[in-house]
């Protein structure tokens, strides 16, 4: 005799697995890739250089002000081959904003990118790397910088991470 | 998403394989104590990284841990007759004590010393906090034996428990350091289940579901926070720890003892769910014991006899839509631990990860992978020792704090997550 399966047995077995639709279940993803300090943008040149389906690499760098300027929107945000981008365009067409940043560097630009995520309901994180090279103090103040326009805060060891994540999320 | 390899290597742990060396470098739990509590008990079969075995205590209460068939014609031992210092197989009578070596073989004249050329395979089997630990990898790298504070801590202070979980040891750990499911799945036992209930701190989950996260590099592994609205500004935030590779320990409630769970392979379609309970300053009470022994909290209620649960895939886990659909709970299913095993094992034995379609709040499990891909691939190339291995990595503890907004939990929990002997864990 042989006993009656339940549903949750029979569609749990390995065998099943074997039926699951193939089809694709997803479209691709916009990811804007931005570097808000001059470390980063090493960092996110080295990545631009792999293939990737749907991400685009930006710097905000060139912002960065210098002590006693105050800070402009205009003509800030740029391409890796230095031309100049529109922060809201940008913004618009990206399911995700992943804003990468050096433990220890000045990263106030990450309120301006935040700010225009926040009025675009574009989802973002920040990705901060160097972190055990340098003070807690330091770290905190780059983190304080983020915290507000980050809804996921990553802090890595390595750079492999970045792409290792831009991989998981179909970048 | 991972790539079928990357998935391929660390859901298969068998012998021979990356991920199987990787968890052959830990003391891992293999049975519970009572499980062997008297001298020359009943073997018991257990199997652990798809290698069958047999666990006995002879009759000097020395703790064995060897290959359950035996050499001779292959029957299992589980048969065997635990007497005088070994086991003796039941077919022709040959016997083995407690490190495999084979000690008689009747047919054999005695001076032929024929039995000192069989062995089997075995692994040290040591008690340590109502646990029994193995280490089944090459014995001149065995580290020193678990540090965990649940296992340190006065028995009485202590609760474990174990249940067998149908589905690949990593869709399991996975789910342990997925908090953004917490809001969803476990919503309706924040208040109900004696072991949570009555936090203060439980209202900032249940009024803000949508939380932010700060996933951080910690040297055995990974601090997960969640960070949540709290009054006046502040931020309510509930740390997760992640020790390599297998150790969660979730942030605690109020008075509550603090738990968590080891993820144990058992083959690649099975794995051990351990679940610790435990209070570090104070013996768990009379209620508390009788909760968890129900199968409250992270515990499951048992098929008699058993360590599979009752609500089981044979049994749809007995899932009641009428609750479903009125919310008391959400996914249907009874038990916080029987919602994340139904859904964990609805998965498949191995989930397909090149089908999923993760986002930024699932940073904790990418991070988590990206981990273990690094310390196999360094333990295959430079035979690095991996986080977790050093028992520094292993007092830690989780945490339930309110902070100032400015504060990183980094620096204003940095002593609530580590072991403080003596102080109470820190929770609200
Ligand atoms: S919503 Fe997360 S698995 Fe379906
Ligand atoms: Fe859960």
């Amino acid at each position: 005799m042989t006993a009656m399966l339940s549903e949750s047995a029979r569609a749990t077995s390995a065998a099943e697995a074997r039926f699951r639709i193939n089809d694709p279940n997803s479209r691709p993803r916009a990811i804007r890739v931005i570097a808000l300090d001059w470390p980063s943008e090493a960092v996110v040149k080295r990545l631009a250089q792999l293939p990737w389906a749907s991400a685009t690499f930006l710097t905000a760098v060139a912002s960065v002000p210098r002590a006693g300027e105050r800070f402009s929107v205009q003509g800030w945000l740029g391409d890796l081959a230095g031309h100049t981008k529109d922060l809201i365009g940008e913004i618009d067409s990206a399911d995700l904003v992943v804003m990468v940043a050096t433990g220890g560097e000045n990263v106030q630009v990450a309120s301006v990118i935040g700010e225009a995520c926040s009025l675009k309901r574009v989802m973002t994180t920040a990705l901060v790397l160097g972190a055990t090279s340098i003070s807690d103090a330091a770290l905190s103040q780059t983190l304080a910088q983020l915290r507000p326009w980050a809804l996921m805060l990553v802090i890595a060891s390595a750079e492999e991470y970045i792409a290792d994540m831009l991989a998981a999320l179909r970048a | 998403m991972l790539k079928k390899e990357q998935n391929d290597l660390l859901t298969q742990t068998g012998p021979g394989t990356p991920a199987g060396r990787l968890f052959r470098s830990y003391w891992i739990p293999a049975l519970l104590a009572s499980e062997l509590a008297d001298n020359d008990c009943p073997p018991v079969r257990v199997k652990l990284l798809s290698e069958r075995l047999l666990a006995f205590r002879d009759s000097q209460g020395r703790l064995g841990l060897i290959d359950e068939f035996c050499a001779h014609r292959g029957v299992s031992l589980w048969f065997g007759r635990n007497e005088q210092n070994g086991l003796r197989c039941p077919y022709h009578g040959w016997k083995y004590d407690h490190t495999g070596q084979c000690v008689e073989v009747p047919s054999e004249p005695v001076e032929s010393g024929f039995c000192n050329k069989i062995k089997l395979k075995s692994y040290p089997l040591v008690e340590r906090g109502g646990v029994l630990w193995t280490y089944m990898g090459p014995p001149d790298k065995q580290p020193p034996l678990p540090e965990w504070e649940f296992v340190l801590v006065p028995s009485e202070q202590s609760f474990m428990s174990k249940r067998i979980q149908e589905s690949n040891w990593l869709q399991a750990l996975e789910g342990g350091i997925d908090s953004s499911h917490v809001s969803f799945l476990h919503r309706g036992d924040l208040d109900s289940d004696p072991l949570f209930r009555g936090a203060k701190a439980n209202q900032y989950n249940l009024r803000d579901s949508r939380p932010v996260f700060e996933v951080v590099e910690s040297a055995g592994g990974l601090y997960i926070g969640a960070r949540r609205d709290a009054e006046n500004g502040n931020y309510y935030w509930r740390i997760t720890q992640w020790v390599m590779p297998a150790f969660t320990m979730i942030p605690p409630r109020g008075n509550h003892p603090v738990h968590g769970h080891f993820w144990v392979p058992i083959d690649d379609e099975n794995c051990w769910t351990w679940s610790f309970d435990y209070h570090p300053t104070r013996p768990l009470s009379q209620d508390e014991l009788r909760a968890m022994r129900e199968g409250k909290g992270i515990h499951v209620k048992y098929l008699p006899g058993t360590f599979r649960p009752f609500a089981n895939k044979d049994n749809d886990y007995l899932i009641d839509r009428a609750a479903q659909k009125s919310g008391r709970t959400f996914s249907g299913v009874e038990g916080i631990a029987m919602q994340d095993a139904s859904l964990q094992e609805s998965m498949g034995p191995v989930v397909d990860r090149m089908k999923e379609n993760l986002v930024s709040t699932d940073n904790g499990i990418i991070m988590a992978r990206h981990r273990l891909l690094r310390a196999v691939k360094a333990l295959m190339d430079k035979d690095a020792v991996p986080p977790g291995v050093d028992i520094a990595h292993q007092k830690v503890r989780s945490a339930a704090v309110v902070l100032p907004p400015d504060q990183p939990f980094m620096d204003a929990a940095k002593e609530a997550l580590a072991v403080r002997v003596g102080i109470a864990h820190a929770s609200v």
